[in-house]
């Protein structure tokens, strides 16, 4: 191992942060003391928390809670290699999806006389740099200090030594990961052929979805403390996995077990070892493996006219709508799109369910949750989609602007198929409600009209910002708007929406809690006219749409103003 | 050669910020041309390129090209214009036949003349097995190819190429040039920028070179030559000797020691 190698790459690998943060390259000059100062930080304020722990425990004269505050320490401690072991595979996982987003990953630089093993080992270990290492730093400093007034310093020596190899033990995982990542899904594009593309969509909604019913499931009744002691105690009954090894030579440690804390240690340093001899096999192994070509079409090309021409879309129009429904569908950094309406859906009904399961709802939240559903992920898509639909073009807008294309049909084709998508969202959405919930006909059609009138003018909004504001740069991830139109353009959705559905209000309200008993009813009827006309629904409905018609023609003719400004200022 | 000239810039001029990109240019190139564009990195070939197709708004100047002022009407210059940049970024999510399908109903052309013209050139650039994988597993001078047929495809009056050949396979580089050569015997004007500068004594009618932004040479290769003062003397020593890079010889005996 020439480690003069190891060190250089590690340098490398720092480096590409630079395309990571999204630094500018022209004049670029790189300010050491800052990065530096970030670890330097880290340890300062850690030993200044760990002083004020330790002087508060020593300045406690009451024995018992003296001794709950130092079993509490010798828990935390025992904990820690665990803990650390989840955050640093959190957060290397993280940078590495970060650098694939970025376009940054280093490819083994395999024509230079560098072995694999030096290779794999620099990556383990700028992997461990930023913020893993940042929060290692504030930990150890921390938990040292501390420990001088707890008088457990030598079993914070031993922990600090845990701490910094769980984050090796993360980092070399999270390299595994990464091999077996690429050979897994080029595996599955080759198996998977034509249909890779909704393999590979589908299967980032589902981790997603899985991701998030987990992330809710754990959030709901868990302390901070209470993970701690499930850490501390579970540990010791799974110590036959090598990942609690460092955990478990501590407890063992401080039962004055001395074989099995050095058996415990010296086992987890060969298991680390092992996973560092496994990374090296796979990297030598798939290293420059080049995933598979997605194949979708085979056979004869034959020109259709498709839907979209039967629908009255010009030729031009169909084939951006087309471009656009493919690029959302088949590029990664586009799908948090679709994540989004999802976690929306899916929040309030776990929300619910836990809630339900402790005290009954009453009966109007119900009517509530229909509409919510109804009208929030649909509305939330066409904001989204039509805020980003012109940003997401990203470096390929230089083929838009080289393109016979004219300002109407630009926003035809991107307000359409904001509006399509996300009408889509809305009926998906819609049936779940009406499956889960059973509403009436009248809450369900006027969910769905009131659906159509937010969808439509609210793509429209969006559609005007996300062109006025369209960043098309796309490190170190694709940016679509620039922040402070993504704000204006939230603020007028709002301002636009409430506006659209104000005559509905008063209607919603009395049939969500007409069925409801005790203060809410009283509310209601004070707050109300003690009785709304039999018409005042189709009346409501009537205004609603006028209001959003204005709302889409006004802001049809700005949207169409600031796209022939896009297209005739190309040099940005 | 026709009397109405293909393409015609008076007085064009560009800066940015501190930099002249384009210094008062004065152009003009007739129909059925092959124009070279040559200059050192930074002279301003590209964004001649882009001012000529619209994508650039000049500071001064005016611009017409097949009879139509690009300021008045830059739609109807695109749709008789094919573009091929410098370092295209495509619709790499796309297949090569779904960017080639998109970019011919983008241009309006008939559903049969699309599908006849995608497969000819496919089959010519040996694309052919390839143009259902997305672009994003092809190779640059792949990607290159699908880029060059999305500008002729539609059947361009006036081609406007960045370095087209670069990274094409020699054969494919080949039928480019040939196909250039069939397209200006039609009366479709090519301007071209390149550095592989035995292309453009090969292939181009006239050559134009700039130099900071200025037009310091025009002309077929004889009269370059005549100018230069250098009669049986290739482009590329002309290139060296107009843009005052010519001494070559001290530097490379210095990189020797």
């Amino acid at each position: 191992m020439n480690w003069k190698n190891v060190l250089l790459l590690v340098g490398v690998d720092i480096k590409s942060y630079r395309v990571v943060r999204g630094s500018k390259f022209r004049r670029f000059r790189e300010n050491k003391l800052v990065t530096y100062s970030l670890y330097i930080g880290a340890c300062l304020i850690g030993a200044l928390i760990g002083s004020l722990i330790g002087n508060f425990y020593s300045g406690v004269s009451d024995s018992a809670l003296k001794k709950l505050i130092f079993d509490g320490a010798t828990y935390f401690f025992i904990a820690l290699p665990t803990l650390s072991l989840i955050y640093g595979l959190v957060f290397t996982e993280m940078n590495q999806i970060q650098r694939i987003g970025a376009r940054t990953s280093i490819q083994p630089p395999y024509w230079f006389p560098i072995t694999w093993k030096e290779h794999t080992l620099a990556s383990i270990l700028a992997n461990v740099l930023g913020t893993p290492l940042i929060i290692t730093i504030f930990l150890c400093s921390s938990i040292f200090v501390a420990s001088i007034f707890l008088g457990l310093v030598p079993l914070v020596v031993l922990t600090i030594l845990a701490l910094l190899a769980s984050i090796i033990l993360a980092s070399a995982t999270t390299e595994i990961f990464k091999a077996l990542q690429v050979r897994l899904s080029g595996a599955v594009t080759k198996v998977a052929g034509r249909v890779a593309i909704w393999v590979r969509l589908l299967s980032s909604i589902l981790f997603f979805i899985v991701f998030y019913l987990i992330y809710f499931s754990l959030y709901y009744n868990v302390t901070p403390i209470a993970l701690i002691e499930s850490i501390a105690g579970g540990q010791k009954a799974l110590w036959f996995i090598p990942y609690v090894w460092l955990g478990v030579a501590l407890s063992t440690f401080i039962s004055s077990l001395w074989l099995e804390t050095i058996v415990f240690l010296l086992a987890s340093f060969v298991f680390i070892y092992a996973l560092f001899l496994a990374a090296v096999r796979l990297n030598m192994r798939f290293g420059l493996y080049e995933a598979p070509s997605i194949k979708i079409s085979r056979g004869v090309y034959v020109p259709k006219v498709g839907l979209l021409g039967r629908l009255g879309f010009s030729t031009v129009e169909a084939a951006i709508i087309r471009k656009d429904f493919r690029a959302f569908t088949r590029r990664h950094e586009l799908m948090y799109i679709f994540i989004v309406p999802i976690i929306f859906t899916i929040m309030p009904l776990i929300l619910s369910m836990r809630s339900e399961a402790a005290t009954p709802l009453p009966s109007g939240i119900y009517s509530f949750m229909f509409v919510y559903l109804t009208l929030l992920p649909g509305t939330l898509m066409a904001v989204i989609l039509g805020s980003s639909i012109v940003g997401s073009e990203g470096e390929r807008i230089w083929y838009l602007h080289s393109l016979p294309l004219s300002a109407k049909s630009l926003v035809k084709a991107k307000h359409s198929f904001a509006t399509l998508f996300s009408l889509v969202v809305t009926l998906i959405c819609s049936v779940i409600g009406g499956l889960l919930i059973a509403p009436s006909v009248s809450m369900v059609a006027i969910g769905l009209i009131e659906g159509v009138f937010l969808v439509f003018s609210l793509g429209m909004v969006s559609l005007t910002f996300g062109i006025k504001g369209a960043d098309f740069r796309e490190f170190p991830r694709p940016r679509m708007i620039r922040p402070i139109w993504g704000l204006v353009n939230m603020i007028v959705s709002i301002i636009a929406g409430l506006a659209i559905v104000s005559p509905i209000i008063p209607y919603g309200l009395k049939l969500m809690f007409e069925t409801s008993e005790g203060w809410l009813k009283m509310l209601i009827t004070a707050i109300m006219p003690v009785c709304l006309p039999e018409y005042y629904l189709y009346v409501a409905v009537l205004i609603s749409g006028v209001i959003a018609a204005i709302i889409t023609y006004v802001f049809r003719k700005m949207a169409l103003n600031n796209a022939e400004q896009l297209l005739a200022k190309a040099e940005g | 050669m026709a009397h109405l000239p293909a393409l015609k810039l008076t007085g064009v001029s560009k800066r940015y910020g501190d930099v002249t990109a384009v210094d008062y240019l004065d152009l003009e190139i007739g129909k059925g041309e092959i124009f070279g564009l040559l200059g050192p990195n930074g002279s301003g070939k590209s964004t001649t390129l882009k001012t000529i197709l619209g994508l650039v708004k000049p500071d001064s100047g005016s611009v017409n090209v097949l009879g139509i002022n690009v300021e008045d009407n830059p739609i109807a210059v695109k749709r008789k214009v094919g573009y091929v940049p410098e370092s295209p970024r495509v619709y790499d999510f796309l297949t090569g036949l779904e960017f080639l399908d998109f970019t011919g109903d983008v241009y309006g052309m008939q559903p049969d003349e699309k599908k006849k013209r995608i497969e000819e050139f496919l089959r010519a650039l040996d694309l052919e097995g390839r143009e259902g994988d997305m672009i994003s597993s092809y190779s640059e001078g792949m990607k290159q190819k699908v880029v060059i047929i999305s500008a002729i495809m539609h059947k361009p009056e006036l081609l406007l190429l960045d370095e087209p050949l670069s990274g094409l396979d020699p054969k494919s580089a080949r039928i480019v040039k040939d196909l250039l050569r069939q397209l200006a015997s039609q009366g479709i004007t090519t301007i071209m920028s390149t550095h592989i500068l035995e292309i453009a004594q090969a292939m181009c009618d006239r050559i134009a070179i700039m130099y900071e932004g200025r037009l310091l040479a025009l002309g077929t290769i004889e009269e370059l030559r005549q100018k230069a003062k250098m009669p049986e003397s290739g482009l590329e020593d002309i290139f060296l000797k107009l843009t005052g890079t010519g001494d070559i010889k001290p530097i490379v005996e210095a990189l020797l020691k």
